[in-house]
């Protein structure tokens, strides 16, 4: 290889598996953690009363959990275990650092262990994949910060010249993630678990959106794709197919995928150009992605026959095939007409769970027995239960996946059926729930035979573990250092000089600028390479942001909308804490099916206090952007203590506890202020917010009282929650110009 | 004036069409370069580096893992 280019002397050196196994470890148990709270979500659908009726464990709190716990800490395990193993011997070089390879993986269990913590408890950001609070965000950064370092370090000492294509799809996953992860999370602290969003409303979501896309291009997508390009050709013992066709993937990816974001905002309050920009790259997309699964599928040529009999390789062409399966289907749900019917379903949970069980969780695991005998250093203890794992796993990712097809297809046409008359055939919003109750226990099937695999697989590598040797062996390898200088400009030879190729001129002058030594000098400086992909990113990212925060267009005013009253904004916060958003979208679309069932389509200019926005993505439950005014108060209570008593087959969990827990008015000043300083005209509540809170709940708790319910409620949750939702959507039914500050009246029930 | 008033005066879209069409050019040299004959044979040799794992210290030749 290019290492019998280098001119230094021979060096000795050995490679750090020690954290390899022990990212290994963590992945296994996580992964376990992550998809066991997976199944018992899909159990609380069906069956409501599986969360025991603790607030702990309410699908909205476990939820966020459950994501969290798959992305960052399975996948996130994964992807450190892929790449601690294939960096150092892809450079012939041990890690930078040995205490940096420790902190990174102890400070990532200590973040995972936080947000298993907190989650449950309710601290949330209340904005998808990006919950965890700003303590906890600034742990991730750190450690984050510390795996670059240990990263680019070993880069800087390797021994080898080229860096290979996986190592290219690794930076870029490391410097996007940085960026992703620094701009959605800026928000301003208010207590020690709390803060708000610095964006609002539309921008928010933008900058939400262009986090949880970009998220799902660069931390499930690329990082895998190079621990394909890796582990593919050593389980088949074949080079990469086609290296050539791997650059081109690796540029196509980090050029295209950026500007894919706003397809997840379709139909929304984003500006129209946005959608469709956002709707373009998505399909262009679908291309590159396929020329990466080609080559990855075509790196078996020849080998095909293996297949049969080895388990690993089993996994990785059924992973590389969920790739290419999800990387159609996000370019057709990105098409507008499709999206329309598959938003808010469970089509998009198919979706993810087909990229996220077949694509991340097959990878890893034929990542993981690859690696078991090696890492280990005896044989895979049983190969039979592995092909075990393989089978159940795959028919429960199909069964699931399957489940989910149907029912939000199911659900997506019975939300838009009118009957002959003109009026929506199912105008009651359970109607189209029930409906999906058996797809919820299909999925459950499918799910837990996933999870079957997943114990398998756990059980397989800890009998291999118990059979390794006394002492691991550690062997040494030599390879030159390199020189520190690149190869210089006049070393490099033109092949078609060397080769005394017969071209035209033209043909001649092009190559010679093409492989000019700039070129291959920045190609071979990682520091360099970073910076273009850093810049291509960011220059993707500003063309979409810029315009969407500072284009007065795009966010008219409204001017009748005022901010949140204190209570209000109380309420808002109990709404954030128990993850209602999980389930309820607040954004009804521009449709005549949306407008019939819930009310006049939402504008961008009705969000301009939401620190942070909660249009949601899954319509477990109705959307309640305009569910202001739409019931009496009591019926909240009612509601919120049982929702079987007003609903009777509602599959909502009760939330008891909010009738008999304080409102928490010794905070509402300090949170006022915060919004004050993120710039709402909070007006005189700036000094009197916890007064102006008392005094609105007081008003609603006797209109309770009035209407025939329990007295005494005033100082409880449920009031604060109240006043938030029968505020919601009210605000351009009324006349402009009530002066802002003032709490606002409560929307007159009805 | 605010910010958002220069921002919406300033035509942005253009810009937008401008970073486009630099990076569709700067793609296609990349793709012109990677697909260059003459480099084929040096660009898909590295198509085999993950299979090696380096020369075990002593040993005659680069170790491929079994
Ligand atoms: C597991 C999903 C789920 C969660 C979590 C959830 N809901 Fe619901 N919600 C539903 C379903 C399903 C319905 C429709 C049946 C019903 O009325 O109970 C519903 C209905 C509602 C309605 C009536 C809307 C209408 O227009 O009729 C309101 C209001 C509501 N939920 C508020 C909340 C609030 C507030 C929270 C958080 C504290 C919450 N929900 C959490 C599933 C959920």
């Amino acid at each position: 290889m290019s290492a019998s280019a280098n001119t230094g002397r021979m060096e000795q050196f050995t490679y750090d598996d020690a954290i390899v196994r022990k990212f290994a470890w963590a992945t296994v148990i996580w992964g376990i953690v992550g998809m066991l709270v997976g199944v018992i979500l899909a159990l609380q659908l069906p069956k409501p009363e599986a969360n025991l009726g603790l607030p702990y464990t309410t699908f909205g709190r476990l939820r966020p959990l459950h994501t969290n716990a798959v992305i960052f800490a399975f996948a996130g395990n994964a992807i450190f275990t892929g790449v601690y193993y294939s960096l150092q011997r892809l450079l012939k070089a041990r890690m930078f650092s040995d205490l940096l390879s420790k902190l990174h993986f102890w400070g990532w269990q200590f973040i995972i262990v936080a947000a298993a913590i907190t989650l449950p408890l309710g601290y949330s950001q209340g904005k998808e994949y990006a919950e965890l609070e700003w303590p906890i965000d600034i742990s991730i950064a750190l450690v984050w910060v510390i795996f670059g370092v240990n990263f680019f370090g070993t880069v800087a000492k390797r021994r080898e010249r080229h860096l290979f294509v996986a190592i290219w799809f690794y930076i870029a996953s490391i410097i996007t993630v940085a960026i992703l992860h620094i701009f959605n999370s800026m928000a301003i602290p208010v207590e020690f678990l709390k803060s708000y969003s610095v964006y609002a409303g539309v921008q928010d979501a933008f900058m939400q959106w262009w986090y949880g896309h970009n998220a799902v291009a660069f931390f499930l997508t690329t990082p895998f794709l190079g621990m394909m390009y890796y582990f593919m050709p050593k389980a088949a013992d074949r080079p990469v197919f086609s290296y050539r066709l791997s650059i081109l993937h690796f540029w196509t990816l980090v050029f295209m995928y950026i500007w894919a974001g706003p397809h997840h905002l379709h139909y929304t309050a984003l500006p129209e150009w946005a959608s469709t920009l956002g709707m373009l790259f998505s399909v262009m997309l679908w291309m590159p992605s396929w020329g990466g699964m080609v080559n990855g599928l075509l790196t078996l040529r020849g080998a095909w026959h293996k297949v049969a009999d080895d388990v690993v390789l089993k996994f990785f062409v059924a992973a590389v095939t969920f790739y290419g399966m999800s990387t159609f289907e996000g370019p057709m749900m990105s098409i507008k007409s499709v999206n329309s019917l598959s938003h808010y379903t469970d089509w998009t949970i198919a979706h993810v769970h087909g990229g996220a069980l077949g694509w991340n969780g097959l990878l890893t695991a034929g990542m993981l027995y690859w690696l078991a005998p090696r890492l280990f250093q005896t044989r895979l203890y049983s190969k039979k239960l592995a092909e075990l794992h393989f089978w159940g796993g795959t028919v429960g990712i199909l069964l699931y996946m399957v489940a989910m097809y149907v029912s939000g297809v199911t659900q997506g046409l019975m939300w838009r059926a009118f009957d002959e008359t003109g009026r929506l055939t199912h105008p009651d919003f359970v109607e189209t729930v029930l409906r999906l109750v058996p797809f919820y226990w299909v999925r459950l099937v499918g799910g837990l035979m996933y999870f079957g695999g997943m114990c398998l697989m756990a059980y397989n590598l800890a009998m291999t573990w118990r059979a390794r040797p006394a002492k691991y062996e550690e062997p040494v390898y030599e390879a030159p250092a390199l020189s520190s200088q690149p190869v210089p400009a006049e070393k490099i030879v033109s092949p078609m000089e060397e080769e005394k190729a017969p071209v035209a001129g033209v043909a001649y002058s092009l190559e010679k600028f093409l492989l000019a030594a700039w070129h291959r000098r920045w190609e071979r400086l990682p520091v360099v390479f970073s910076v273009w992909v850093a810049v291509a990113v960011i220059v993707a990212s500003l063309f979409e942001i810029i315009p969407t925060f500072l284009i007065r267009s795009n966010v008219p005013t409204i001017s009748s909308v005022t901010p949140y009253s204190p209570l209000e904004l109380l309420g808002r916060d109990i709404y954030i804490r128990e993850g209602c958003y999980n389930c309820h979208s607040q954004m009804v679309r521009p449709m005549r099916a949306e407008t019939e069932r819930y009310g006049e389509y939402s504008k961008p200019g009705e969000f301009v206090y939401d620190h942070p926005f909660q249009w949601g993505s899954r319509r477990i439950g109705p959307d309640l952007h305009r569910v202001g005014g739409k019931y009496p108060h009591l019926w909240h209570v009612r509601h919120m203590e049982n929702p079987r008593s007003t609903t009777p087959q509602s599959i909502m969990p009760p939330y008891p506890w909010l009738l008999t827990d304080d409102t928490g008015y010794s905070k509402v000043q300090g949170r006022v202020n915060a919004m004050a300083m993120l710039g709402v005209p909070y007006g005189e509540s700036i000094n009197r917010a916890g007064e102006f809170a008392r005094q609105q709940a007081r008003q609603i708790g006797s209109e309770i009282a009035a209407q025939g319910g329990p007295g005494g409620l005033a100082d409880k949750e449920i009031v604060a929650l109240i006043a938030y939702m029968q505020r919601l959507g009210t605000d351009i039914k009324k006349a402009p110009a009530e002066p802002p500050g003032q709490p606002v009246k409560t929307a007159e029930a009805r | 004036m605010k910010l958002t008033d220069v921002m919406s005066g300033a035509g942005l879209a253009i810009y937008a069409e401008i970073a486009l069409i630099i990076f569709l050019v700067v793609f296609l040299l990349i793709a012109l370069r990677t697909w260059w004959p003459t480099r084929r044979k040096e660009l898909e040799d590295h198509g085999g580096m993950p299979l090696d794992d380096g020369r075990q210290a002593g040993a005659a030749h680069g170790r491929r893992t079994p």
